[in-house]
């Protein structure tokens, strides 16, 4: 058994210096290989692998914070145009309140200046009534008196006579009579 | 980005008409370097004039006691690419970026994203380094292996069907099984480390040989007995990965460029047109191997790091 297995083991043995052999494969170049391997893993794990992730992972972080901030910021305007809708609304209803009182404050006033005008307006007519009438009145007295006159003056004309003051005044009186009558 | 495109269209431009510009291996046998290659060309010679890629990358050069092959140039000239545009890319880096910093960046969170979504983000938080370097290095070892004039321009000899390169003067990484199985082996080491981490050494005995499910009396034992024997098997699976992951990527992109020049020797007056097609399958090769490479190894860690329902209570 022993034997048989120290025979495979002989016999594996040949033919991988023989592949070894066959394909080149020997210490120095495998040694000189690896190292240069070693040194290209080293080098590009220095040189490129390590700083490229380090700014690929801060650039994620940028991101990151990026949107965080931008949905801060997205949170805070939705804030201040709820406020400023608020105050909007606010403002609209101050205004429409406002606007009711100054509509009634106006409406008032112009009541009460429509009183004042119609009761001025009156004041006004009655006076000019009363002036008109009183201008009437003395017109009238002025006619009467210078129809007297002239009638005085007429039968004086006609009739060639003088007549006296006491017929003058009764002829004037009994024309005012008449005219009046 | 421009970089890269240019850098692509110079070695492009560089490398077409010197496809064929190949340089006798007799002219330099003078020097250490043509020793090295006028060897291999010996060697290939003596197999009965091969075509095509040998199995092996020949040694260009020496740097003291270490052999330098071709497929380690361009190991090499990848790496320094790699890094070169890795430090560009980060070097003064902006909140917006732009140009290679763009490039970069959208491949590193691709990747990342893709990862945490296969092993979760605990598990890509501590891995990711090593995969997304798997991922890069062999896409672009890959990709750079296409380059007109990688595999064709090197030292070779005459023969009956013309100028034969045996030597290239570049050769994929991803062509030489010394560097996929670096690869895999490095996975090993850190999924051992990685499953230790997560399950203890006992959780990581138990996960591998541990009975599941919910059994009594008999049966438990004989679960107990199945799991052991299941375990052993397992155990050899484990063993191998590192051999099924290189020699995966190593066959797929070894046979890729052998299809190629292939293709290019299929017709001679055609040469330039009848390999077009399958440059796009290359490429294509080349991104899935990586992905699969990279899948493979990354779903492996999953695994072993994944904590059964029933065990929860005996790992914590």
């Amino acid at each position: 058994m022993l034997a048989a297995g120290g025979g495979i083991i002989s016999d594996l043995s040949d033919t991988a210096r023989e592949t070894a052999l066959t394909f080149g494969l020997n210490w120095p170049h495998f040694l000189s290989q690896v190292i240069s391997f070693c040194i290209v893993a080293f080098l590009l794990y220095l040189w490129a692998y390590k700083p490229i992730l380090k700014l690929l992972e801060q650039r994620r972080q940028q991101i990151a914070e990026g949107l965080e901030n931008a949905e801060k910021i997205k949170k805070e305007l939705q804030a201040t145009e709820a406020a400023r809708q608020e105050i909007l609304n606010k403002t609209g209803t101050e205004a429409a309140r406002l606007l009711d009182e100054a509509r009634a404050i106006a409406d008032k006033l112009r009541e009460q200046e429509s009183q004042k005008a119609i009761a001025s307006a009156e004041q006004i007519i009655a006076k000019a009534r009363e002036a008109a009438q009183q201008d009437h009145g003395r017109m009238l007295a002025e006619l009467k008196k210078e129809i007297g006159r002239l009638v005085v003056q007429t039968t004086v004309t006609v009739t060639g006579k003088v007549l006296t003051p006491e017929d003058q005044k009764r002829l004037a009186e009994e024309t005012t009579r008449q005219i009046s009558a | 980005m421009r970089t890269v495109i240019s850098l692509a269209l110079l070695f492009s431009l560089l490398g077409m008409p010197l496809c064929r510009a190949v340089l006798p291996a007799d002219a330099e046998s003078d020097g250490a370097l043509g020793a090295t290659v006028a060897e291999s060309h010996d060697t290939v010679a003596e197999e009965g004039g091969h075509h095509g890629l040998p199995p092996a990358a020949p040694d260009l050069f020496h740097i003291g006691p270490l052999p330098v092959s071709n497929s380690m140039v361009v190991t090499w000239a990848v790496a320094v690419g790699l890094i070169v545009m890795a430090q560009r890319s980060t070097r003064r880096m902006q909140a917006v970026p732009s140009g290679i910093q763009n490039f970069f960046e959208w491949m590193v969170e691709s990747l990342y994203g893709f990862l945490d979504g296969v092993v979760g983000p605990e598990l890509a938080k501590k891995t990711f380094w090593f995969f997304a370097t798997v991922f890069i290095f062999i896409l672009f070892s890959n990709w750079f292996g296409l380059i007109p004039g990688v595999g064709t321009i090197g030292w070779g000899h005459d023969t009956e069907h013309g100028f034969q390169v045996v030597s290239p003067l570049l050769r994929g990484a991803n062509a030489d099984l010394n560097m996929t199985f670096g690869m895999a082996s490095i996975f090993f080491v850190l999924w051992l480390v990685w499953a230790i981490q997560a399950n203890g050494v006992k959780g990581f005995v138990l996960h591998i040989f541990g009975p599941k499910g919910d059994t009594t009396g008999f049966m438990k034992i004989m679960m107990i007995f199945i799991f052991m024997v299941v375990g052993v098997l397992e155990l050899v699976s484990i063993l191998f990965r590192p051999v099924s992951l290189s020699f995966r990527l190593y066959g797929n992109i070894f046979a890729g460029e052998n299809m190629l020049e292939s293709m290019a020797l299929l017709v001679p007056w055609l040469g330039w047109l009848i390999p077009i097609p399958f440059y796009f399958l290359e490429v294509l090769v080349g991104l899935v191997q990586a992905l699969v490479f990279m899948l493979l190894t990354a779903v492996f860690t999953l695994l072993i790091c994944t904590h059964e329902e029933g065990h929860e209570g005996a790992h914590h």
